[in-house]
């Protein structure tokens, strides 16, 4: 593309007008999908056979409508313009790659396939808030429903629905609520990037994920869920259409994820600036690289149990099911192998977005970069051998509980690491308690909590009290909410100038983190009681002798809910109307911070070439407290970006190449 | 007047290394005083309450179950108190005044290996002993779900049979060493071993005695073991433990645990034998 546009030959831009890829967006995609999914729905209802026994048809009939509901969509919303130009012989112009990235439509640009990175780090952010509010929602609704016992505010088949679904939208919007906004985003960016590797594909990754929410929500209205998100067979066999919904779903997560982490991974491993070694590489880039790594790895065995969960249900064949020669355990081990290395999926890009900010808020190196590197590794390492220690009880295996618990109570160690790292990178320095720092601290409190009562899980005595119980509950709450989204929200209080140009509004963004955070502790502290005096999970009533601590958990869980509620007014009252904010208003030295703000189309006016990491904080003057006068920091800045001078030169970029698009960069040149 | 001509320059003999200023020695007083007394707080906290909140043991598992929960919780104390020390000093300390941007004059610390070491080789002891005490000290005579082919020890009576069949949403029993006699029913006799063969007639459930410490998955087609000696008279409950469809909440029994003489009088007037 670019070689082609800089050697000036004449290329055929498509049809006048722009053609058909101008006119797709989200809407016609909605439309295009819902038109396609109803008649597959009646052609296939007219088609197939009756079935003599059982419900098979009506599982046929809705896996091909949710299957063409997700065609139509991504034809209609434009995802395949390319590969189809390509095959009609009229590849794509620079001005359609230009259009394609966003270039001059304005807001429109968010509604469409867009294929610019900064575009598509948005569209995740504004997406993963609207699922946890429909999953908070969904929480509300639990806790009032355990208000008291015998109370009925939901039916059980209602509630039940209620608990799967608050499960399987909280997961998938805590796996991508740090990789989907700051690793499409930031990431980029930081590594002195125009774009991702592979925009299109981002794109793709993005608007699949889009086409998986009406599918998970349809399943309120086709029987829900019974089994919570776990899906453990054989009851997911029982279900109603909705478990039908809920694996469709699940396929295209999996898919959209797949694609995200190899572009994620493709990116950082390619196109990191010139001199931007391995050691000189922020640890956000490790931590979500590793993470994506993981859910490459990891999601895959959902997508396998979903499959077989799928044939069971729609052709009779007996996977799951003991009395057909099957067995329940097979799809218990498929889905922790990925359950597991899934949660840290979840946790990592968030601690690790914490690492990241904690040297600009103590204004010193992060300490120890290497313990962070070994303690990421070893995390994930680990992570792929523990899966399960979630079967202790199941009798699955009982002669494996043994090297299972040896490996989860290994995991402490690497864990205990990053706490290292953040606890060094706090030592001594001169905190700057903003709300990104805040997040640090309430990150170091949750998760000391919940990293401890996770090894009590791994003891197998221990567990064989716990599981099932809602220490269990509490004790994920704690590592998941408590970790990571309190990661995520301090993140996303971080890149907030950068991303949306105004500055966050502290007073009200902090009442809202604080009062959601005492809430939480509230909530789940209370939740730990419960479950260690004996209440089981996912109950939607309990003995009497429970009440009081079921009271407290509900009431402060409304607190969590208001938090949250302020904490989202602050961030739209800000995003429309806050304080303009400068380029770095943190005084950060990582790359995103030298660019300007809002960041340009292709990020660089020239590509940065880089000469040292970017922990340098009070390395440069020779200020120490208590001893000379501070001298006015020399800071020469870790990115030698000038024209001429001594020291790395710039690479001066032919003058066309330097004025292409980025949306060329699957052409995989490394500049 | 003497000419250095021959031979290399010597170098100048180093100086006398400084005093370290006051920025470079740690603040260890004060954390570990606050550390202290945060590990101080948290052993009592850990000697009562978590048993407390368990409840009554009504087994020899539950007793060690207890005391294991009160053994990692005291080994937990001192780790989160190291955390809330670090926390609580820096806040007091080190937190800068104002929302202003501070100075960029903190230590540059980017590593510290003996820290590194000491907190390695530290976390690694604590594993460590996690895993002897959950592998040596509970597992010889510890619950089936560890090592379940191990015999109890000091065996002298037979293990009561009794088979546990989950099906949406009750629990049944039976007695297949006492009759075969089938009963809604859990009555176990005090200070016997039981071996309950678990297994389900439809989904996954799991079979729960909250006060005995023990749990197993009921699976359809499988059938699992667990195994205890209830030695405490009393009426403790049976739950399950696994989402198993609409009434899961209210699959819960009562078992009683009597004498023996009780129990044999309970057997045949259900129509059982001892």
């Amino acid at each position: 593309m670019t070689t082609s546009a800089v050697a000036g030959e004449a290329r055929v831009t498509g049809s006048p007008g722009g053609g058909v890829m101008r006119r797709l967006n989200m809407f016609t995609g909605i439309i295009f999908g819902v038109v396609l999914a109803v008649v597959g729905y009646f052609v296939a209802n007219a088609l197939l056979p009756d079935p003599e026994e059982g419900s098979h048809k009506s599982n046929q009939v809705w896996l091909i409508t949710f299957f063409l509901w997700a065609v139509g969509f991504m034809v209609g919303v434009g995802a395949f313009t390319g590969p189809f130009r390509w095959l009609a012989g009229r590849d794509q112009s620079v001005d359609d790659e230009l259009y394609l990235a966003g270039k001059d439509q304005g807001v429109w640009r968010y509604f469409k396939f867009t294929t610019d990175h900064k575009v598509v780090g948005i569209q995740y952010l504004v997406t993963v808030m609207t699922m946890l509010a429909i999953g908070g929602t969904l929480a509300m609704v639990i806790r009032t429903n355990l208000l008291r016992p015998g109370s009925k505010f939901v039916s059980p088949v209602i509630y039940n629905e209620v608990v799967g679904l608050h499960g399987i939208i909280m997961i998938i919007a805590t796996i991508i609520m740090v990789t989907g906004p700051f690793g499409n985003f930031i990431l980029p960016i930081m590594i002195g990037a125009r774009d991702m590797a592979f925009p299109r594909l981002n794109a793709l990754s993005y608007w699949f994920l889009f086409a998986t929410l009406p599918v998970m929500l349809s399943a309120f209205f086709l029987g829900g869920i019974p089994t919570g998100w776990s899906a453990y067979a054989p009851l997911s066999e029982q279900g109603q259409p909705g478990m039908d919904s809920f694996l469709v779903a699940i396929l295209l997560f999996a898919v959209s994820s797949a694609l995200s982490g190899v572009n994620i991974t493709t990116t950082a491993v390619t196109m990191r600036a010139r001199g931007m070694t391995w050691t000189r590489t922020p640890i956000f880039v490790f931590g979500t690289v590793t993470s994506v790594m993981l859910g490459v790895i990891a999601f895959p065995m959902f997508m396998a149990a979903m499959v077989l969960l799928g044939m069971d249900r729609a052709l009779g064949t007996t996977f799951y099911v003991a009395s057909g020669g099957g067995s329940p355990w097979l799809y218990s081990n498929l889905f922790w192998l990925m359950g597991h290395p899934e949660v840290y999926v979840i946790l990592l890009p968030a601690f690790i977005a914490i690492l990241e900010l904690a040297p600009v808020f103590t204004r010193k190196p992060l300490f120890s970069f290497t313990m962070a590197i070994l303690g990421l590794g070893g995390v994930v390492g680990l992570s792929l051998f523990v899966w399960a220690h979630h079967m202790f009880i199941a009798g699955w295996a009982p002669a494996l509980n043994a090297p299972f618990m040896v490996t989860t109570e290994l995991i402490s160690i690497p864990t205990g690491l990053l706490f290292l790292v953040l606890l060094g990178t706090i030592w001594r320095g001169n905190i700057w308690m903003r709300l990104p720092m805040m997040a640090a601290y309430m990150l170091l409190w949750n998760f000391i909590i919940g990293g401890i009562t996770g090894i009590y899980l791994s003891d197998v005595p221990i567990d064989e009290a716990m599981h099932g119980s809602l220490f269990v509950t509490a004790h994920f709450h704690y590592t998941l909410l408590g970790g990571g989204l309190t990661g995520a929200m301090g993140a996303f209080a971080y890149w907030f100038p950068k991303m949306t140009g105004r500055m966050l509004n502290e007073r009200y963004g902090s009442i809202g983190f604080w009062t959601a955070q005492i809430g939480f502790n509230v909530t789940f502290l209370s939740m730990f009681i419960v479950g260690l005096r004996g209440q089981p999970r996912r109950v939607a009533d309990y003995a009497t002798t429970f009440d009081v601590n079921n009271r407290i958990s509900s009431i402060s869980a409304y607190f969590i809910g208001l938090g949250m509620l302020i904490f989202l007014y602050a961030v739209i009252h800000s995003w429309r109307s806050g304080e303009i904010a400068p380029a770095n208003p943190w005084g950060g030295k990582t790359l995103e911070w030298q660019v300007p703000t809002p960041v340009p189309l292709e990020n660089f006016a020239v590509l940065p070439v880089v000469t040292s990491d970017f922990y340098g904080y009070s390395e440069n003057g020779h200020a120490r407290r208590g001893a000379h006068a501070a001298e006015p920091e020399a800071e020469p800045a870790p990115v030698a970006s000038g024209h001429g001078g001594d020291g790395p030169q710039v690479i001066d970029l032919p003058a066309a190449e330097a004025a292409a698009p980025a949306a060329t960069g699957e052409d995989g040149e490394t500049r | 007047m003497t000419q250095v001509t021959a031979g290399p320059e010597q170098p100048p003999a180093p100086p006398a290394p400084p005093e370290k200023p006051a920025w470079r020695r740690p603040p260890v007083g004060p954390i570990l005083l606050l550390w202290l007394g945060f590990t101080i707080i948290g052993v009592l906290f850990a000697l009562y309450v978590p048993a407390h909140l368990m409840g009554v043991a009504a087994s020899p598992t539950m007793h060690e179950l207890e005391a294991t929960v009160t053994a990692f919780s005291v080994a937990a104390a001192p780790v989160a108190a190291l955390v809330w020390a670090i926390m609580l000093y820096s806040l007091i300390a080190w937190r800068q005044k104002g929302n202003e941007r501070p100075p960029d004059n903190a230590p540059p610390i980017r590593d510290n290996t003996r820290t590194d070491a000491v907190w390695l080789v530290t976390s690694g002891a604590l594993c460590l002993f996690l895993l002897i005490w959950g592998l040596v000290v509970v597992a010889p005579h510890g619950p089936a779900v560890l090592l379940p082919d191990q015999p109890t020890q000091g065996q002298v009576v037979a293990p009561l049979r009794v088979g546990v069949t989950g099906n949406q949403w009750t629990w049944d029993f039976t007695y297949p060493d006492n009759g075969g006699i089938q009963t809604e029913e859990l009555v176990l006799p005090v200070n016997r071993p039981v071996v309950f063969e678990v297994s389900s007639k439809d989904v996954i459930h799991s079979f729960w005695i909250v006060q005995m410490g023990i749990k197993v998955d009921a699976n359809p087609g499988e059938t699992t073991n667990a195994s205890v000696t209830p030695d405490r008279l009393g009426t403790y409950t049976v739950r399950c433990a696994e989402l198993c469809g609409l009434y899961h909440s209210y699959m819960q029994t009562p078992v009683r645990v009597v004498s023996t003489a009780d129990f044999i009088a309970w057997l045949r007037a259900s129509g059982g034998s001892a």
